[in-house]
């Protein structure tokens, strides 16, 4: 604050006769004081403050809470995991990923989406062709090219391809492991998060599909009983498939640091060995090689379990589940294998 | 600061097949900050694993904040934060949702979480730049992120491996500030495993260090300096004459040119110091009792043990001013 002394006019020249110009001078004096004695005063003249700008200070904050047990740090991965294919601060997933899934989930509602049209409009001829029945139940988890080869082996190949060989390569294994978190449910829950996407667009639109012809139609109860097994069996075959996909794609992203190899190896095995066999099935008429076929595997049990008429003939079904069963058994034995190999300190 | 300890290991021992990794290990690690020292293939990764209880030790046995290392390793995990040396980030992600997700995985609620790392980060020094990917962040700010991994549930003991790895000048002042303020404010517990001695001085009063599996040397700083307390003096004039008088003294002498450093004995050392300097004609331009610092005591040690180790400069890159320090011969060392 500066002090500057402010020149007030000498009382003398001040006239109050009739004939004074009105100047207001005594009026500001009745309000605000005479000038009397102010000759000498001097007014405070406030100066410009300074900003000083926010100045940051590190203060530690303690945190007082309680850590939640272990479903909740279980739930914690899951959640990141799923909730990432729709919004963003949970694990991104790739553009093409979440494209591609909602291409499928949309493409695998096409049964569905029939079935409800016939159920309006009446015809039977379309819902004969795509009302549920065995066929369609099998052919909506298993079967009709190009859902058998492309959409549920692509879907599987984007999802499996980094989840946990990103994890290799950014060194996020340290992430979880230097947390209460044991490897069995660093595992289990990227497994069943990849699982569960693969089940909205396979087990979702297949339980859509069966509720739509019970809308469209106004099924009752006993079409229910009578066909509820069925969807049952095609659920089930759904999970079986949704199991081996994502488990030999987990074992091959748990040998990899990268999302391509795993992608594009689990998509070698489906339609590699698919493809070799039916060449060979073609050529020699020896189906045998089926049984390194992990699809035709899943469709001949499927088969089997829906009672759909088995497209497999030269040998048994359980061939086709022993097969299936050792796939399986050599993919989670590999995965964790590898997942135990994972380092802290560094990879 | 009270005197518990965070750390306490008997015997400890992880072998590998034939390989030992940690051979005995009888470690009693105070509260407050300490600093983990040991060359390259020391144990020290082997002795984080062990005490987080990833990996169960061969023989022995040991606790880490009362909780035993083989068989709650969960419980350790839940009441430590661990700074890995490497990435540990996702660079896809942006630093306030990957620090939630590291408080989430703790078992953290996630809107705690969420709040937990806004303060974190801000601790930290990572202002509104926690919105951004990590991929676009400096070596700086991805260390201090993984930092704020490791804070985000006020844990008792943070062990830091590496923390100013790769880090300018700045970024590595204040990491160092940022820890030494964890301890001294925050009334935490910091294992420090660097190897840039002069950090771990400035951060750590207590170091551990190890050496091919086993303990060589843990204890305060100071009275670990104490140990090699010397005089050094720079000698104008007949310094080899007043080396050799020294020597025939009894006295323990590290020459380098003109400066010498000669091994406190006792109270007269320096008297029989000047007295040799007297029958030499040498003259004694500069008297003073030399502080070692943590890198020379951390030279002089691994030397003793026979294992030739790089100083701090070297293992960053720049051997051009590291320092020559021998150990003295009573402990084993050649003199200069």
């Amino acid at each position: 604050m500066s002090e500057q002394p402010i020149e007030l006019p000498p009382a003398a020249d001040i006239e109050y006769g009739a004939e004074a110009p009105v100047t207001g001078q005594g009026r500001m004096e009745a309000a605000w004081g005479s000038s009397e004695g102010d000759e000498d005063m001097s007014a405070p003249q406030a100066t410009q403050p300074t900003s000083t700008g926010h100045v940051f200070e590190q203060v530690y904050k303690p945190w007082q809470g309680t850590l939640n047990p272990r479903w909740m740090r279980n739930w914690a991965i899951l959640r990141h995991h799923l909730l990432g294919i729709f919004k963003k601060g949970h694990r991104p997933w790739g553009m093409p990923t979440r494209l591609f899934v909602l291409i499928v989930f949309i493409a695998s509602l096409s049964d569905a989406a029939l079935t409800l049209l016939s159920g309006l409009i009446g015809d039977g001829s379309l819902h004969q062709l795509w009302g549920v029945s065995r066929d369609n139940l099998y052919g909506h988890v298993l079967g009709f090219f190009p859902r058998n080869v492309l959409y549920y082996p692509i879907v599987a190949a984007l999802l499996v391809g980094s989840v946990i060989s990103e994890d290799r390569q950014h060194g996020t294994s340290a992430l979880y492991f230097s947390r209460p978190i044991t490897r069995f449910d660093y595992v289990g829950m990227k497994f069943l998060s990849v699982a569960l996407i693969q089940a909205l667009v396979v087990l979702l639109t297949l339980a859509l599909y069966y509720f739509a012809e019970i809308i469209s139609l106004g099924r009752g109860w006993a079409w229910i009983m009578d066909t509820f097994p069925l969807f049952l069996a095609a659920f089930v075959s759904g999970m079986l498939l949704i199991f081996t996909y994502t488990s030999i794609g987990l074992a091959l992203s748990s040998v990899s640091k990268g999302k391509f190899f795993p992608g594009i190896g689990l998509l070698s095995i489906v339609l590699g060995t698919k493809v070799l066999a039916v060449l060979v099935s073609t050529l020699f008429d020896r189906e045998i090689l089926y049984l390194l076929s992990p699809y035709d595997c899943m469709a001949h049990v499927g088969q089997i379990l829906i009672g759909t008429q088995p497209t497999y003939d030269q040998y048994s079904w359980t061939w086709s589940l022993a097969s299936l069963v050792a796939m399986n058994a050599l993919a989670l034995y590999t995965l964790s294998a590898r997942v135990s190999s994972m380092e802290v300190t560094r990879e | 600061m009270v005197d518990e300890l965070i750390i306490k290991t008997t015997n400890l021992t992880k072998s590998y097949g034939p390989h030992i990794a940690l051979d005995n290990l009888n470690l009693a690690v105070k509260k407050g900050a300490t600093g983990l020292l040991g060359p390259n293939g020391a144990g020290k990764s082997t002795f984080l694993k062990t005490i987080l209880g990833l990996i169960q030790a061969s023989e022995g046995e040991g606790t880490v904040l009362g909780h035993d290392i083989r068989t709650e390793g969960d419980a350790i995990r839940a009441r430590i934060g661990y700074m890995p040396e490497y990435d540990a980030l996702n660079p896809d992600m942006d630093a306030i949702h990957q620090v939630r997700y590291s408080g989430e995985l703790l078992g953290m609620n996630p809107t705690i979480a969420l709040a937990r790392a806004h303060e974190s980060l801000q601790y930290v020094g990572i202002g509104e730049e926690r919105y951004r990917n990590i991929g676009s962040f400096s070596t700086g700010m991805k260390q201090a992120t993984k930092l704020a991994c490791a804070l985000i549930h006020d844990p008792e003991l943070i062990i830091a491996d590496e923390p100013s790895n790769g880090l300018d000048a700045k970024a590595r002042e204040y990491m160092i500030q940022t820890l030494t303020t964890t301890v001294r404010d925050g009334d935490r517990s910091v294992l420090m495993a660097s190897h840039l001695m002069d950090d771990v001085e400035r951060v750590c009063e207590n170091i551990v260090l190890l050496h091919k599996g086993k303990l060589a040397a843990q204890g305060a700083i100071e009275d670990l300096k104490a140990i090699d307390r010397e005089i050094e003096i720079h000698v104008w004039g007949g310094a080899t004459r007043l080396a050799q008088a020294l020597e025939a003294d009894g006295l323990t002498v590290r020459r380098e040119g003109r400066v010498m450093r000669i091994g406190h004995v006792g109270e007269d050392t320096t008297t029989r110091i000047l007295a040799c300097a007297a029958q030499t004609g040498a003259q004694v331009r500069r008297m003073h009792e030399y502080e070692a610092s943590l890198e020379d005591l951390f030279l002089v040690i691994m030397e003793n043990l026979g294992y030739e180790v790089k100083t701090s400069e070297d293992l960053l890159g720049s051997p051009a001013f590291a320092r020559k320090v021998d150990a003295p011969a009573h402990m084993g060392g050649g003199g200069a």
